[in-house]
């Protein structure tokens, strides 16, 4: 079973924010909801400083504490290493919400259930890339097997040493930085 | 950056929750050491712990969002048992119905009552340790959730359970003195009790405090939030002034017999324990502090 992870090179994000509209449209979020968005971060000191653009969405961690804490077991992982949400069973109690350190998930208060990205599976059991990866115009983006050494994210991952966010938080997440 | 997903309906379910299993506890406890003279307290905790339970688990299920609309998936909350929700729901769901028998028992209800007599030191039992495990439980509901490090301290679960006897025994005071204004002739004996939870709450919380200022950044800016931040009035105010000091030095006054004490007064200081009780659960939730993920 393949293991399916991203690798993001913030190096080359411009943030031109077309990840998060791709993912509106594919999922049909509002306008005011997103699974994916980028943070603005601002490195260096006058003269020598630059933006940093850090896309985030849900890292589908190994260890996810959304679904340890999840009560009525809506919280899942399946064969792909996907974490997903049952929408028949979530009760929508907030707890995942509170437990996630990345805060990637809000309430979708039409279904009254706990929504967060859900890395495109439908596209990806077809054979396709999620949506944000595609739509990416910098290829910032880079998907596949992470347990496959000869994937082209794997080798990513290998040659420019990239590395989870807050690794120290121990959730083990399936999406790794190349930072600037 | 503040961000929380639980607001008041939690806040008051995790103080009414508190209250409710300390009052069970005062009234165990004054069936075990004082039958004689503490009956009136013994009925008022008794009765007053399974119904304020039970108020607030209607405020924790009027905080669901599907589970509200469409009640039957609440079959699926104890699918988990790595989830504290899930204990939760089974602790409840005993802690309730015991508490409601051991009051049913205590009360001296006519026909009810005789026939649960006999069960009495079973309901006891079983509802004094479900008592600990409804007040410790609600720390370590909070305690676990790895999005808001200022929780993730087991000295959590044992603040809340010193706040759930001192307001418990608060409540259970002005119940008793609703009931029977004049069973209460000396108050003097819960006084010894109300300075030894206060001051184990006290003790709590400054270590709290302490150990949150140095353990992270993100549980430095919380307790800055609270001591010196947007919440420091509401903090030093209601939480330390209203909910320690002042019941704490009446305590002293009436355990010492430094000054008469009239009733009045010990009853607004029992209230004021209540008041420090749900600040004390609203300030740790609205205090949350997210992770700082990119560094």
């Amino acid at each position: 079973m393949p293991r399916y992870g991203l690798a993001i090179d913030t190096t080359k994000c411009v943030g031109c924010h077309s990840c998060r509209v791709a993912c509106q449209n594919q999922q049909k979020l509002e306008f005011k909801h997103a699974f994916n968005w980028i943070s603005e971060v601002e490195r260096g000191k006058f003269p020598a400083f630059g933006k940093e653009f850090v896309p985030l969405q849900c890292n589908h961690c190994e260890n996810a504490p959304c679904q340890r804490v999840c009560p009525t077991g809506a919280i899942y992982t399946n064969d792909d290493g996907i974490v997903l949400v049952h929408g028949n069973r979530c009760v929508g109690c907030k707890y995942c919400i509170e437990a996630c350190p990345y805060k990637v998930r809000f309430i979708d208060e039409h279904r009254g259930i706990s929504v967060k990205c859900w890395l495109c599976v439908d596209l990806v059991a077809a054979g396709k890339d999620p949506a944000c990866v595609t739509t990416c115009p910098t290829q910032v983006r880079i998907f596949g097997d992470l347990d496959d050494p000869n994937s082209k994210v794997s080798k990513f991952i290998a040659e420019n040493r990239a590395q989870p966010l807050r690794p120290d938080l121990n959730t083990e997440p399936k999406i790794y930085y190349k930072r600037s | 950056m503040q961000e929380c997903a639980w607001g008041w309906l939690i806040i008051t379910y995790l103080f009414l929750a508190g209250v409710g299993a300390g009052a069970f506890l005062v009234a165990a406890a004054s069936s075990f050491l004082a039958p004689d003279w503490s009956l009136t307290l013994r009925r008022a905790g008794a009765m007053i712990s399974g119904p304020l339970v039970a108020l607030g688990t209607i405020f924790l299920l009027l905080d669901l969002e599907a589970g509200l609309w469409e009640p039957w998936r609440q079959i699926y909350l104890v699918s988990n048992l790595r989830s504290m929700i899930s204990w939760g729901v089974i602790i409840l769901s005993l802690f309730i119905p015991v508490s409601l028998l051991y009051a049913a028992s205590v009360l001296d209800i006519p026909k009810v009552s005789l026939k649960l007599k006999k069960y009495e030191d079973l309901l006891w039992y079983l509802g004094s340790i479900l008592a600990i495990s409804t007040g410790g439980y609600t720390g370590v509901l909070i305690a676990v959730a790895n999005g808001v490090p200022l929780w993730n301290t087991p000295l959590l679960p044992v603040l809340f359970l010193a706040s759930a006897i001192s307001t418990g025994l608060g409540a259970s005071l002005i119940c008793a003195y609703i009931m029977e204004p004049d069973a209460i002739k000396d108050m003097t004996n819960f006084a010894v009790t109300h300075i030894f939870f206060l001051i184990a709450e006290f003790v709590t919380l400054l270590l709290f405090l302490f150990i949150s200022k140095t353990r992270s950044i993100e549980t430095a800016q919380s307790t800055d939030l609270l001591i010196s931040g947007v919440f420091s009035p509401y903090f030093w105010g209601l939480v330390v002034i209203v909910g320690i000091l002042i019941p704490l030095v009446v305590s002293v006054l009436e355990y010492l017999k430094i000054a008469h004490v009239p009733k009045p007064v010990v009853l607004t200081s029992d209230m004021s324990t209540l008041i420090g009780g749900m600040s004390l659960r609203a300030l740790i939730v609205l205090a949350a502090t997210i992770p700082h993920i990119i560094l």
